[in-house]
This record gives C-alpha cells, structure tokens and sequence, in this order.
C-alpha cells in the first residue's frame, strides 16, 4: 500500500509541485470527489455483470455481511492478537471479503437444501450475519469508530484528514533516547504504592520515566519541534489508495476475463459446455464485489454502495443493447453522480439551483419554520444524485425512455388508425354498399370508435391528400390508392396477407 | 381415488402442526422460568411491555410475512422497510413528533416505492431484483440526507428519530402496544374477509383473473397490508433487519405444513416466540440491542424447523435416504449376484466377492450383510453363494422386474390401471389380480 502511494505521488510530483498536490488533496470536496468517483467506477463496472445476471440484489446481502468481517476481523486483531486497532488494515480486508463471500455460500447452501427458494435464502442470511455484527459491535466495539453512523454513511467528508505521511526532503526520523536532550524524563517512585510509603519517606526508590522517548517519524518530529529544518511532506489520504487499488482490480478484472464474463452472462451452459468454468467466474465477482464493498465501507457505509453497484448500470442499461457501451456508460453516470453529488450536500443542485430557496419556498407556502441551510450527508447526496440520473435515463432515453415509448406508441397508433380506414374505404368504394359504408356521418359506427376521433381521422388523411370527400361520401383519391397498394405488398412480402384480388 | 389419497394426505398434516405449536409453547414456557430463576431478569414493566410489544408485532410480521414468502417476494420486505425511511423523515418536518404521524408517513414512504417499482418493470425491461435495488438505495439515501438535515436543527425533539433505523424496542411504551393491536387487529380482520381472493391470487394469479377477480386490485390491497406490517415493525427490527423479521417466521412455518391456513397460525406463533423471547433476551444486558436478538431467534427457528420439521426436514429425508439406500443394496446385491451364477453356470454358482465388491463396494457389503442375516447367502469356499431361499427371491425379484417391464410397455393396449412405476416394489400389491393374470399370459407368451 505504501509502496503504492510513493510510487503514485512521484508520478504526480513530475507535473505538479509538493505545494500544489497537498493543497489538493487538503481540500474535502477533492478527496470526497475522487474517492466517490473511484467507488463508482468499481461499483458500476461489477455491478453490470451483476445486473445482467440478476443478481443485483447479491451486493446487496453481501455489503450488509461485509460488515460482519470487519467487525470480527477487528476483534480478532485487538482482543486476541493485541494489535492497535486500524480500520484501514489488510487484515479487515481479507476477513470482510472471506464475510462476503461466506453469505454467497450460505445462501446457496439454504437454497440447495431445497427447502427454501432463492430469494428467501437471500433474505434470510444478510439479516442474521448483520444482526450478529451489530450485536458484536455494540457488545465489544463500542469504544472504536465502527459505530452504527459509520456502518449507515460512512465519513466521506473527513477522508482528506486520515493521511499517511510521504517524506522528500530533510526527512530526518528523530529517536529520542533518555540520553536525548529534548527527552523529558520524570522521576517515579517504584516501590511507594507497594509498601505504603510516601515518596518523601526514607527507603523509597526511585526510576527514572522518559516520557517522550520512541521513534518519531519525520511529520511527527516536525510537529513536536525536533527538527530546524521543514521536511518537505506529502500528505495522501489512505482511502484514495484503497479505493484506486479496488478501482485498479476492478478494471483489470474486466479487461481480461472480459470474454469469459460475457459468455457466462449471456449463456451460461454454452460456457460450461466450451469449457469455461460459470461457478469460478461467478466466485470471481463476488469476491471482488465484496473487496469494493470492504474499500467503500470506509467512506460510504454498508449500505449506500449498494447504490454505486445497482443504479449506474440499471440507467446505462436503458441507454444501449451493447454490454461494451454499457460497461462505458455506467462508470460515467456513477461518477458524474459523486462529483455533482458533493454539490448537493452544500445546497447546490448543478451549480445551478439552491436548495435552501427550495426550502424557503416551502416553509413560506406550509408556514414551516426550517433552517434554510442545507448541509447533508455526502454519501447520501451522491446516492441521490445517482439516482436523479437513473430518473433522467428513464425519462428521456431515445429508445426505452417514457418520452420516446410514448411518442412510439401514439405515432404508432395513428398509422394503424390511418391505415384500418384506408383499407376500409378501400374495400367498400367500388361496391354497391358504399352508400351505407362510406357516408361521412355515420363512418365511425362502423368503426365503434367516437365521432370525434372519426373527424380527426379523416382531418389527417385529407391533410395528407389520401382521401377526400365527394356528396357526403370519402373516396380514396390516387395517391390514397397508390399507399394501400403500396401498404399491402409490403405486408405481402413480410406476413402472410390474403391477395387484394 | 388419487383425490382421496391427496385428502388423506392433508388430513394426516393437521394433526402434524399441533407438534410444533406445543413445542413452542413449551420452549416459551420453560425459558421465562430459566430467565427468572438464572439469569436474574426482573419483569419489570418497562421489560414486560417491550416483550408484549415484541410479541404483538412478531405475529403481524410473521402472519403477513407468509404471503411475502409464497409470492417470492421475500427481498420486497427489505426494499420497501428501507424506503420508510425517507417518509420517516418527511413525517417528522412536517408534522412533528409523534408515533401514528411517523408511521402513516412510513407507509407513504414505502407505500410510494412500492408503485415505483412496479412502474419500472411495467415500462422498462429492469428486472425485479435491481428495480428493488434501486428503490432501496435511492429512497434510503434520501432518508439518511433527510435524517442528517434534521440533525443539524437546534431543536431536541428529534431526538431518537434514527432509532428506526436499528430498531429500537425500549422506546416502545404503552399507549405504542394500543396504536400496534389496533391496527394488527384491523389488519389481521381485513386478511380474514379476503382470505379467499388473497390465497387465490397468491398461488395462480392467471387463474384468479381468468374468473374475474381483480388481481392487480388484490395483489395492490395484499401488499399495502404488508407494508403495513413492515411499518409497524420497523420500532422493534429497524429498517436494516426488518425483512428478517417478515419472512424467518415465515420459512420456519412452511417446513411444517402444507395448508395457507396453518402456515400462517403458525408463522403467527413463532413469530410471537422470536420477537417475546428476543425482547427478554435482551433485557439480560443493556449492551445486547433487541432488534438483532430477536432476528438472531427467528433464524433459530429456521435452523430448528429446517432440520427437524417432518416430512421434510433435513434429519427427516436423511433417514428416508438411508432406509432406501438398505432396501436397495440388497434387493441390487441379490440381482447382481444371481445374474452372475446364472451366466456361470447355475443359479447355485459360488460368486466371487472381488466381482460382487467391483460394482459398488458400500452397497454390496451392506446387501451383502442383510442377505447373509436372512439366510439368503451363504460365504463358502470361491466365493457367494445363494442359498435355496435366496435363489426363489432372487427368481421373484426378477420376475417381478419383467412383469414391470410389460407393464410398462402394455399398460395402455391392456387397458390397465394408471399408477407410478415403482420397480422395487411387488407389482402384485399395486395392480389388481386380473391385471396381474394379463401380463403373466404375456410373459409366457414372449417366453416360449
């Protein structure tokens, strides 16, 4: 990790200098923006995959019982093994994936039982794993930031704070031994509390404690004033690199089982039957649904990522019928929600709109009394944010949007209006009955239809020149003759229509 | 005959789920005695109505969470508690503090998302499960945005708002159980007048609206009485662990019986169980919070009912399992070994036991094992050897497996009766004596 972070700020410091990258990455909206950007395009990428499978609501259950690793995990590393709690420790990792991936094989043990259908199965094991984590944390862990508000929405917004320290110049680390002049040292008594005595009487003894002895690191020798020169620091927040390594693994998992995920997609006997392995794939996902969902815990919660795997690939899904556009889209829409959706915490939608006028005008109009100032939660406006664009995508998509399946539908219907008309006049215009069919007051009974969708009717195709009127009666002029003959060789040609002769 | 036979079948159930409503009731009984008597917990008031309270709602949850189970829409639970949220949240701005106000925006809130997902899979080609999805997080996030705005007004009534999201029993009171029995009972009595329409359109809706009933109508009133259930749940389970709550009572109950109407008496009762039990539980130590404990009992119930429940609990089939796998491994050894003496000889031929032990090692030792306590076999020198008794059941058994094949060919030239093929059964117990007759004369006839 560390290795990682050095490597990455050299390549940045080629373009940027030390000054400019920590005032960066100092600022909150940055870091928040970045980190929500990285989980988006993890998220979105898997979530696809997941989607097409119908298996969204997996990451569902498994980011719920990812917190059940975590809080064992943790445990573990504190109660039994002694070590300083860390919740950014590899050690959280691999118990939040072996959790994720533990839901997986529950729910389909419950369901190969067969007694108990898929959903159910689901349903039943994500409830019981997260009721033990939250049973464990309020029982052992109350003392540690895994609290239940860092479970709901994680703390996005102070990401920028948690850092580690990358030193480039003077980087002197300072060890303070009691020889050390700046150490502070303190006499204790050793042997008062046991015999009772008090320090001032004969026969104590005494050591000598150094209070601030230890090893500093150059950002901690700096703040403590061990050093005349300012080492030159970078400050790079752990959850970027977090989330770039899940982001990294996400993409590169894609990109090279790219082929096998599409097949064991689409039609998952005919991989098995080439010889790819469907259950190993589907192993695969889920493990790395569950590691984006461990690098997310951090910084939006258990269950706010559910948002970043579900909806950005449910509105690219109503965008295209191409799974590669699909995997482009996704991660756009889901980081186009975090950048705008920082916007929204503060009060702005788009830059454009301010909430808090919002919430003036509603106050005036229901004679509430509501602070106008809107400060939120960022996970959760990002989620929203998300969500807006899922509305948006079903809204207006030009092919499975509301807007175009409606306008679809009434050009549709009026093409079949026009042409059960035509075809009506048609049939009837030379025959002897067309003095009862083709009178133009009484054409709509012959069609139950209402008058007045009748007058509309006949309005459109005479505007179109396909029919006029002679003594009261309609008459298809040539052009009219010319589109039903046209009408039925292509309907000749393409369905199984009885000849006009 | 098949319709007597299914009828009987039912009937042997009632008696069956009596089995686990004792039980229960017994379990129930003797852990209130062990919680005073050990643990020490004292049935204060403030215990005693979070435990009614827990109980109340256990059998609201459970009693609808059956139609939820059956109509596979199990994970519907866990979108529309977390879609309450939201409504939670907007209940409160606007209407202030107080329980019934919370709820009825709750089941706005939920009830909203409810035709926001069937919106979306009526116009779009979204499955369920990410339409779901997508309801869940979009409405929870603007619960949580909502909820963390609320937080930043100076005003300390807000206080405890956040406790539907956990759950959180000790603020249940009194005149809470009132407004919970009211509308359980008003739930429970609109379930009673449209038990028919609601068992129809659960288990064959196309059947349902092919006789007229209005099943989009149906289906709409069944689901905004379980949002109710949910809603009114939520104090106890939380948003998170709700879904829980619904269908574990549920599952447990199916593994029981066959009948709507007991699946639903008893998921009511093991519903009350979890949620009394999990409150008490609770009461022990401050640190155990009671939502969680509550879905921790209903999952035991699951366990308990999914392998004990009989007739298809997983003890139950094991056992079946190894009493078909004895009946076959000697009926198999016996064929093996009498096809064998026959093709060497005699049917009195001695069979090696290396030949007998190549075919399926297990099976054979145990046939082998059954056949020598019956005296069908005997071990002399080269190896198996059929005992006169063991070669006339070696021949009936054969016999029995032609007249079966004829069966199987003749039934419908002869006109004989339908029934299963069971080869390893006697086929004159299942098919009267004429029957019988018909295919011996078919048999001689193919043989000679």
């Amino acid at each position: 990790m560390i290795l990682l972070e050095r490597a990455l700020i050299d390549l940045l410091l080629n373009v940027f200098t030390r000054e400019e990258l920590n005032a960066f990455l100092r600022s909150p909206q940055n870091t928040a923006t970045i980190i929500g950007c990285l989980i988006a395009i993890s998220g979105a990428l898997l979530g696809s995959f997941l989607l097409l499978r119908g298996m969204s609501l997996t990451s569902d259950a498994i980011s719920h019982t990812v917190l059940l690793g975590i809080v064992v995990a943790f445990l573990l590393m504190t109660e039994v093994f002694g070590m300083e709690g860390d919740t950014s420790s590899p050690w959280l990792i691999i118990g939040a994936s072996l959790a994720g991936v533990g839901t997986v094989v529950l729910t389909e043990l419950l369901f190969r039982s067969g007694l108990v259908r898929q959903d159910a199965a689901l349903g039943l094991a994500f409830p019981l794993l997260f009721a033990i984590a939250i049973i464990l944390v309020s029982r052992f862990a109350e003392d540690v930031h895994l609290d239940e508000d860092a479970v709901l929405v994680g703390e996005i917004g102070l990401a920028w704070a948690n850092t580690n320290s990358h030193c480039y110049q003077h980087c002197d680390s300072v060890t303070i031994t009691p020889e050390h002049p700046a150490a502070t040292l303190a006499r204790q008594c050793s042997n008062c509390r046991e015999l009772g005595i008090s320090p001032r009487d004969d026969g104590a003894e005494f050591v000598e404690i150094c209070g601030n002895c230890g090893v500093y690191s150059p950002a901690r020798a700096w703040s403590a004033g061990l050093l005349q020169n300012q080492p030159h620091l970078v400050f790079f927040p752990k959850s970027i690199t977090v989330t770039l390594v899940m982001g990294l693994l996400s993409v590169c998992f894609v990109v090279i089982f790219y082929k096998e995920l599409k097949l064991t997609t689409f039609d998952a006997g005919l991989a098995k039957a080439l010889g790819f392995r469907p259950g190993l794939m589907n192993y695969g996902l889920m493990i790395l649904v569950s590691l984006v969902a461990v690098g997310a815990f951090d910084a939006v919660g258990s269950i706010l990522v559910i948002a970043f795997f579900i909806i950005p690939p449910a509105a690219a899904y109503l965008l295209t019928d191409r799974l590669s556009l699909m995997l482009l889209l996704s991660p756009i829409i889901g980081a186009a929600g975090a950048v705008f959706g920082y916007d929204l915490a503060r009060g702005q939608l788009f830059g454009i709109w301010d909430v808090g006028a919002a919430i003036a005008f509603i106050n005036q109009s229901l004679g509430l009394d509501l602070p106008a100032r809107w400060d939120s939660s960022i996970s959760a406006s990002m989620v929203l944010m998300i969500f807006l664009f899922f509305l948006l995508a079903w809204v207006l998509s030009p092919r499975y949007g509301l807007i175009s399946t409606f306008v679809r539908r009434l050009h549709q219907n009026r093409r079949f209006q026009n042409q059960v008309v035509l075809a009506h006049i048609h049939n009837h215009q030379d025959t002897e009955r067309r003095e009862v069919e083709l009178r133009v007051d009484t054409l709509h009974l012959h069609f139950r239809w209402q008058p007045e969708k009748m007058r509309r009717v006949l309005a459109r195709l005479r505007v179109m020149g396909l029919v006029r009127m002679v003594d009261q009666l309609v008459e298809l002029t040539e052009r009219g003759d010319a589109h039903v003959h046209e009408f039925r060789k292509v309907m000749l040609a393409t369905h199984n229509v009885p000849d006009l002769d | 005959m098949p319709g007597s036979t299914v009828k009987a079948k039912l009937r042997s159930d009632d008696h069956r789920v009596w089995l686990p409503v004792i039980i229960i009731v017994l379990l129930g009984l003797i852990f209130l005695a062990l919680s005073q008597a050990v643990f020490g917990v004292r049935y204060t008031f403030t215990v005693r109505v979070v435990a009614l309270g827990g109980a109340v709602l256990g059998v609201i949850s459970g009693v609808l969470g059956c139609f939820a189970v059956l109509r596979r829409e199990s994970l519907m639970g866990d979108a529309l508690s977390h879609a309450a949220l939201p409504g939670v949240a907007l209940a409160f701005l606007l209407a202030g503090r107080d329980l019934s106000v919370l709820l009825i925006g709750a089941g706005i809130g939920s009830w909203i998302a409810l035709r926001f997902v069937s919106a979306v899979l009526s116009t779009t080609r979204i499955k369920q499960d990410a339409a779901m999805g997508i309801v869940l997080a979009g409405w929870f996030a603007a619960g949580i945005a909502l909820l963390t705005y609320i937080q930043s007004i100076p005003d300390a009534s807000q206080a405890g708002l956040d406790h539907f999201i956990f759950g959180q029993a000790a603020a249940i009171v009194e005149s809470d159980i009132e407004l919970i029995s009211i509308v359980g009972v008003v739930v429970l009595i609109a379930l009673a007048l449209f038990w028919k329409e609601f068992k129809l359109v659960t288990f064959d809706p196309e059947f349902a609206s092919a006789n007229g009933f209005r099943v989009g109508f149906i289906n709409t009133m069944l689901s905004t009485l379980v949002v109710v259930a949910i809603v009114l749940g939520l104090q106890l389970a939380g948003v998170i662990l709700m879904v829980g709550m619904l269908i574990a009572p549920a599952i447990a109950a199916r593994q029981w019986t066959r009948r709507l109407n007991q699946m639903v008496i008893l998921a009511g009762v093991f519903g009350a169980f979890s949620g009394g039990i999990g409150a008490v539980i609770s009461a022990f130590d401050s640190d155990i919070p009671t939502g969680p404990t509550i879905i921790v009992v209903a999952f035991a119930l699951v366990v308990f009912s999914i392998t004990l429940a009989p007739g298809r609990g997983l003890l139950w089939s094991a056992w079946r399992q190894r009493l078909d796998r004895r009946r076959f491994a000697a009926l198999n050894t016996l064929r093996d070994l009498y096809r064998y003496a026959i093709a060497h000889g005699g049917a009195r031929t001695p069979v090696p036991d290396d030949f007998l032990r190549g075919i399926d090692d297990r099976g054979a030792a145990l046939g082998l094992r059954q056949l020598k306590s019956a005296g069908r076999v005997e071990f002399g020198d080269g190896g198996w050897q059929l005992t006169q008794s063991g070669v006339e059941l070696a021949e009936g058994a054969l016999h029995n497996l032609r007249l079966w094949e004829l069966y199987r060919l003749y039934a419908d030239e002869l006109a004989l009766p339908m029934l299963q093929e069971d080869r390893q059964r006697d086929i004159r117990e299942r098919l009267p004596a004429d029957a019988i007759a018909a295919l011996e004369s078919r048999l001689e006839g193919r043989q000679s």
